[in-house]
């Protein structure tokens, strides 16, 4: 059942740039589309893992300079006198260093932020980002600062045998997009339904009987960290290849927060959540722009916002399948978790 | 050695009202482990509280203050009441998000009512600053620092010895317990948030004529105040207190000696190096979670 | 029954008919300006610039014939949602031009889709020096990059006698230009250059960067913000005892806001302005000058807004005087149009010079700039 409604999903969406002629709602599905491959990767920290991360546009941002400047090439004095120099790369290693470079930091931070919990964890988290925005916009000399790295080529994709393709129009863009969105969902969907995934909701359940039946915890939430950066890093810099310019703006707490609405109102801990958030809250604004004042447009989504989590408070995909699964006579989707059998499997 | 003593003046001023905003957000995160986003929406509507009463009504300065803490104090209840006692026992993330829709609406309501343009308060004390020495500092800012420091002994008071403060601190130890002892935990909550909100409200109210009112002006105040609840300890008034007053000092010394551009990083940067070296805080006696 | 239905096709063809001859009657120009976010006080005075020159050109009878219509969207003070805004003003509303974005990023962010789609637009306040030198022939500039600024301004300063100065400029390409343009351009005059301070865009107290510049040893500090933080500036200045020479740079400075809410610690500062509202006879063109400003003033819109949203006004008034030129609103004539008009604009002739790499330069015209001085709560032209 679960894999036709994705396989219709996955063909509907596909679908989509052969008969939506409108350019305007083909480029706000196309960002949306990787602010929804953002939210995918929050989610795996947020509903998978339980920790309140308010910091993960450092990732997508992080991926996105990376990218950018891979493909355009630097030179910046270090100290000590010595100057790094880099040639322009092709567009494809920026996106492959991007995922590498933010995987990486998400294990650094997972590394610190991981001793505390709750509410400090959050605050730590958004002081991560806030210290990456404002070096990207001091340290000029690498990142241009405000002065913007612009003219970002556009992804071209190697073919061995027939030179490169340029991904350049609209068309090309949205289903690099779809795939790599495909590739993400895929990937955490395998580690959710893996025994690490059981590890993962395991102490997310209950962290202090999880390390009591030989999780380490350190070692899961690390882990969790370093796909969620990377996936995040790779969304990252498919923006910054689209949009084709990047300034320390991105990494805008608005960004964030766009993404924590994704998940949370589309339902954490579910993997279709981020998806239906985020076209939900991704397109809202565009269905909002003809009929409201810019002001009143704000005030309506903050608006639809609290009026979904006070009607759908697990989020509008468990909400929905509850009721569906109701409707239909069965019980709840979700298996218990069975901490025993994880430990079973873990080695001691 | 003057530049540094004119640091240290406008250090201790500033200091007073980040302890404000601090304490409030302390108490509503402490006692209802809320993420309060809205904290800078209430800083922002005290400020423009202030210029509606003194700029549009006329009415005197001094009087003008209570009245901004006290919508202030309204406000905070209107919210907790219909957004927050709806929600109890949700998770912490869906009050957060709800926190963050209500954040969104009430800053473009500000942006709807007042507009963009920057508002000024004009305020009863002279223009020329009071100059001790090689050091200055204007009467406003003078009064601001008193008023600051007035207002939290109060609130200190108000939770160490009245019976609703004893209220606070024992829902804020353990909520069930509290609970079963006879505490009507709701209208702790109530008070706790409305409390918190009107000591934010009435930082705007006091910061409002220093600086100039726009609409985003809580952002960075919300900011730093969630930088000072992690250096003071969750739920520690004192250390809220002191907090304030190092993350003023960090900002003064850093711009002033370090680099100008990295100035309102120094909040960020003291909360990373705390978590990292002190998680539960430089002052904190509860335990680490987790 | 089919008579009645007869009746009502007929009547829904002959609306939806004159509907369509009516939308065919308007020339559209897109407006992309942020409403919303952190510019908003900035882009409403534009957007409401610009309807003063639309309604002033609706009312002579229009362009070819025909009524302009403004179709102007918010832009949220966000780069993507100025490339997104860019993109539906171009692909749904078939805008054949547009002006914007207001923010250096902003139109940064909406050039490329200008190259995708190969239309013009006119830039009316961003000051990058990126946007007119990085080979991008649809735009077309009415505002002075900060290089421009301090070429006009090496004429004053040489009777101004500075001899070191200091910078405090805000923390993006606007504030950073100017502190590279202008140090240059004082080196080369042989003025010493000391600090250069930055703050943040967002950043309300910037007392810690004044006690710096108040130890130092320069007698002058050239500041480039915008308004408010100018008024803060200004006020924390004074508090501080601060006393040297500021001079104030960038054109967005509103004067009267400033004077205002810093009162008096606003006296005895400078300001490099590119308009003067306050002394239209002054001005290139002082009729236009006083059309505006009354215009202005009877919308009941604040008096210190003039400062920005002239820029409108002026580039509503480039882009028609553009389609006029090339006769049909079409994206390519358009574009070919601008290179050949003269419009005697508020602040100067507006007349489009090649800049940027050979072969794709962009167009930028070269605004006058003005030194005003504030003294007791007025504003006076600083006579040399």
């Amino acid at each position: 059942m679960r894999a036709i409604s994705t396989i219709v999903a996955v063909a509907a969406l596909a679908s989509f740039p052969l008969w939506l002629r409108d350019p305007y709602l083909l480029n706000a599905l196309i960002t949306t589309g990787i602010f929804i491959i953002g939210a995918m990767s929050l989610n795996l920290l947020l509903g998978f893992t339980g920790q309140l991360s308010l910091g993960h546009i450092a990732f997508f941002g992080i991926g996105a300079y990376v990218s950018a400047l891979t493909s355009l090439g630097f030179d910046v004095g270090l100290p000590g006198d010595f100057r790094l120099v880099h040639a322009p790369w092709p567009p494809i290693a920026g996106f492959v260093l991007a995922v590498v470079v933010a995987g990486l930091c998400g294990y650094f931070v997972g590394l610190l932020s991981f001793r505390v919990r709750g509410a400090y964890f959050v605050i730590v988290t958004i002081s991560f980002a806030e210290v990456v925005r404002l070096v990207a916009l001091n340290w000029v000399e690498l990142t241009q600062g405000p002065l913007a790295l612009t003219n970002i080529p556009s992804i071209a994709l190697p073919l061995p045998g027939f030179g490169e393709f340029t991904l350049r129009t609209k068309m090309h863009n949205y289903y690099l997009v779809l795939v790599v969105a495909l590739i993400a969902y895929l990937l955490i969907a395998r580690l959710v339904h893996s025994h690490f995934g059981r590890a993962m909701r395991g102490l997310m359940e209950n962290e202090t009987l999880a390390i009591s039946v030989g999780i380490d915890v350190t070692r899961t939430l690390t882990i969790a960290a370093v796909i969620s950066a990377a996936i995040a890093g790779a969304a990252g810099s498919l923006y910054a290849h689209y949009i084709r310019i990047i300034d320390p703006e991105v990494f805008a707490f608005i960004n964030t927060v766009t993404m924590v609405i994704m998940v949370i109102s589309g339902g954490k801990g579910s993997l279709a959540g981020p998806v239906v958030g985020g076209l939900i809250f991704g397109l809202l604004p565009v269905a909002l722009r003809p009929v409201m004042a810019p002001e009143a447009q704000w005030i309506a989504y903050g608006g639809v916002l609290i009026a979904i989590l006070f009607l759908l408070p697990r989020g509008i995909v468990p909400s929905l399948t509850q009721r569906l699964g109701r409707r239909l006579g069965r019980t709840s989707a979700r298996a218990p978790v069975a901490l025993t059998e994880t430990a079973a499997k873990e080695p001691a | 050695m003057s530049e540094f003593l004119q640091h240290l003046v406008n250090m201790l001023v500033l200091g007073g009202t980040y302890a404000l905003l601090g304490i409030g957000l302390t108490l509503i995160f402490g006692i209802m482990n809320v993420v309060n986003f809205t904290h800078g929406v209430l800083y922002t509507f005290g400020a423009y509280v202030m210029f509606m009463v003194v700029q549009q009504l006329g009415l005197n300065f001094f009087l003008a203050l209570p009245v901004a803490v006290l919508a202030g104090w309204l406000l905070g209840a209107a919210i907790e009441l219909t957004l927050l006692r709806p929600l109890r026992g949700s998770d912490i993330d869906t009050t957060m998000l709800v926190m963050i829709g209500a954040w969104i609406a009430m800053q473009s309501g500000t942006l709807w009512i007042w507009g963009g343009v920057a508002k000024a308060v004009a305020t009863p004390f002279p223009e020329a600053p009071l100059v001790l020495g090689p050091v200055s500092v204007s009467w406003l800012r003078l009064f601001v620092l008193i008023a600051a420091a007035l207002l939290i002994l109060v609130t200190y008071l108000l939770i160490n010895r009245t019976s609703l403060g004893r209220a606070m601190r024992a829902t804020f130890q353990d909520h069930d317990t509290a609970s079963l002892m006879g505490v009507n935990v709701d209208m702790i909550y109530t008070s706790t948030f409305a409390i918190g909100s009107s000591l934010a409200a009435a930082a705007g109210a006091l910061l409002g004529p220093v600086y100039v009112i726009f609409p985003q002006m809580g952002d960075l105040a919300a900011v730093k105040a969630f930088a000072i609840v992690i250096l003071g300890g969750l739920g520690n008034i004192t250390g809220a207190v002191i907090g304030g007053f190092i993350l003023a000092l960090a900002e003064e010394l850093g711009a002033g000696y370090v680099s100008s551009g990295y100035r309102d990083a120094m909040g960020f940067l003291i909360i990373i190096a705390v978590l990292i070296f002190r998680p539960t805080g430089l002052f904190a006696r509860a335990e680490r979670v987790g | 029954m089919t008579r009645a239905l007869g009746l009502v096709s007929t009547i829904t063809l002959a609306v939806a008919l004159a509907g369509a001859a009516a939308q065919a009657q308007t020339i559209k120009i897109g407006v992309n300006e942020p409403l919303t976010g952190a510019f908003a006080a900035s882009g409403t005075y534009v957007v409401n610039g610009a309807k003063i020159a639309a309604d002033e050109i609706n009312a002579k009878g229009g362009i070819l014939g025909k009524k302009i219509e403004l179709v102007i969207e918010d832009n949220k003070s966000n780069p993507t949602e100025a490339a997104a805004v860019a993109e539906k003003l171009i692909t749904s509303d078939k805008v054949p031009v547009l002006m914007g974005a207001w923010g250096s990023s902003l139109t940064l962010a909406v050039m490329p889709k200008l190259m995708e789609y190969e239309t013009p637009m006119v830039v009316e306040t961003s000051s990058s020096g990126k946007i007119t030198t990085t080979g991008n022939p649809f735009i077309f500039r009415i505002s002075p990059p900060s290089a421009i600024e301090a070429a006009a301004f090496k004429g004053i300063v040489d009777k101004l006698a500075l001899k070191k100065v200091d910078f405090l400029v805000i923390n993006n390409d606007w504030g950073r230009g100017t502190a590279e343009d202008f140090s240059k351009m004082m080196k080369e005059k042989g003025i010493a250059v000391g600090l250069v301070e930055t703050m943040d865009q967002g950043a309300q107290d910037m007392s810690a960067q004044l006690s710096k510049i108040k130890g130092s040893d320069s007698e002058t500090v050239i500041v480039t913000t915008a308004v408010d933080q100018l008024t803060l500036i200004f006020k924390q200045a004074a508090a501080l005892g601060l006393k040297k020479r500021i001079i104030t740079t960038g054109g967005s400075q509103n004067p009267d806001q400033i004077i205002a809410q810093a009162g008096a610690a606003a006296n005895g500062t400078m300001h490099l302005t590119t308009f003067l509202p306050w002394f239209p006879e002054k001005t290139p063109n002082p009729e236009a000058t006083n059309y505006f400003v009354s215009e202005w003033k009877k919308r009941g819109f604040d008096f210190a807004g003039c400062t920005e949203s002239f820029r409108g006004y002026d580039g509503i008034r480039t882009v028609a005087a553009a389609i006029e030129k090339a006769g049909k609103a079409e994206p390519a004539a358009i574009k070919a149009a601008f290179w050949d008009i003269k419009v005697k604009g508020l602040n100067g002739d507006i007349v489009f010079r090649k800049s940027g790499p050979e072969g794709k330069e962009s167009g930028q015209s070269q605004p006058n700039v003005y030194l005003i001085e504030i003294n007791d709560g007025k504003i006076e032209m600083k006579t040399l």
